[in-house]
């Protein structure tokens, strides 16, 4: 009997064999795909997108987990609340033209920016991984002393003509901190990785819990700025700051 | 070779079981975002409530689905096990349950969620190929309807 089924086994094994082969084959180009998504997946796993592991209903775990960035003294009685998309204009107005003339509030101690990032998606493809590049740069410190997070969310918007139809940005997001005099190889590491993805989501989902409808949306002390153009907008903000300001001086 | 369509069962639900991990563990926490292409559907579908059926990921039912046809349809092109008619009814039963499953779900993406999962595509043409490769048991069986006979 061993001797008939080994002398069947040529064929047999031989079209066996094929499949045997054809199953380890699979079997361990699978495990190594698996395998290499689970150490992290190399530079072609820069999120892109938002997570959808953040509980939504829990509003109080998100809010702690939307982390803003803040410009200005924490005591400072005026919080000017903003949601912004680097991907959008009237953003990249408000922070190049409005912020300017809001600064001297801001170092004056009346006035904190607290800013949300708020990607829309849609077609703002990269504007997700603009929020977390921002993020990123804020790991560093410019040897210029400035706020590096600050000064490179304006480049995002200096530059916002020039990135914003590309197919691909990673690559102009890292130059641009290192036009900055920022690390570019620690930029690139963590653009390219899933950091900051889910601040920035629980950013986005903040604002949607909130109501935010498109941006820039900006409040004041919980307040929010109507008007119909930036500039509109950046005036009412100066004239409730103006205000502040008096009532600061008469009061105190 | 009389198991060529048990091979390619085999061959699918190894494919469908690396798939159904990469899934199971994304569910599991194991990554922060799937590999997806442009749009991020995945995780659309992903995050949807029709990710589970019966309280358990869809995407642990795809994993034990194809580890339980992978392993029948492996025994049945083994001598041993390749005329049990219990492997032919084994394989028919399995792979059209998870092509109506794959139906049932590609149906959801559709109309209920709005978005497809690439990856959730990809597991659904592999158990229609199984389940195509599965259909010559019907004849088989018809022939050899078990030891006794």
């Amino acid at each position: 009997v061993a001797q008939r089924q080994r002398k069947g086994s040529p064929t047999k094994g031989g079209g066996n064999g094929v499949f045997y082969a054809v199953l380890a084959v699979i079997a361990v180009g699978g495990i190594a795909a698996i395998g290499y998504a689970l150490v992290g997946g190399g530079s072609g796993a820069a999120a892109t997108e938002m997570v959808t592991d953040l509980d939504v209903a829990d509003t109080r775990a998100l809010y702690d987990q939307a982390v803003p960035m803040r410009l200005g003294p924490a005591d400072a009685p005026m919080k000017i609340v903003e949601f912004g998309d680097y991907q959008c204009p009237g953003c990249a107005a408000f922070s190049l033209q409005v912020r300017p003339q809001i600064m001297s509030y801001i170092e004056s101690g009346l006035a904190q920016l607290v800013y949300y990032d708020f990607p829309l998606g849609g077609g703002h493809i990269h504007s997700f991984l603009a929020a977390r590049a921002t993020r990123c740069a804020a790991e560093q410190d410019l040897p210029t002393g400035d706020n590096a997070y600050w000064r490179y969310h304006d480049k995002l918007f200096q530059e916002q003509s020039t990135w914003s139809a590309k197919r691909s940005v990673a690559d102009d997001f890292v130059a641009y901190g290192e036009e900055l005099g920022l690390d570019g190889g620690a930029l690139e590491e963590c653009v390219n990785s899933e950091r900051y993805a889910d601040v920035v989501t629980a950013n986005k989902l903040l604002g949607d819990q909130l109501g935010v409808r498109g941006t820039p949306t900006v409040l004041v002390n919980n307040r929010r700025i109507g008007g119909q153009t930036i500039q509109s907008m950046g005036d009412e903000l100066l004239e409730v700051l103006q205000a502040a300001q008096q009532e600061r001086g008469t009061g105190g | 070779m009389r198991t060529v369509n048990r091979m390619v069962i085999a061959t699918a639900a190894l494919l469908g079981l690396f798939v159904a991990t990469y899934l199971l563990l994304y569910k599991l926490g194991a990554f922060p975002a799937l590999i997806c292409g442009a749009g991020g559907a995945c995780e659309t579908v992903q995050a949807s409530p029709y990710a589970y059926f019966l309280g358990v990921p869809v995407a642990a039912w795809g994993t034990l689905a194809y580890v339980v046809m992978l392993t029948v349809a492996f025994l049945g092109t083994q001598p041993r096990f390749e005329s049990r008619p219990w492997v032919g009814v084994a394989l028919l039963v399995l792979t059209a349950g998870a092509f109506l499953f794959s139906l049932y779900l590609s149906f959801l993406e559709e109309f209920v969620i709005g978005a497809w999962c690439r990856w959730c595509v990809v597991s659904a043409i592999l158990s229609t190929i199984a389940f195509l490769a599965a259909l010559p048991e019907i004849g088989r069986l018809r022939r050899d309807p078990g030891p006794s006979a």
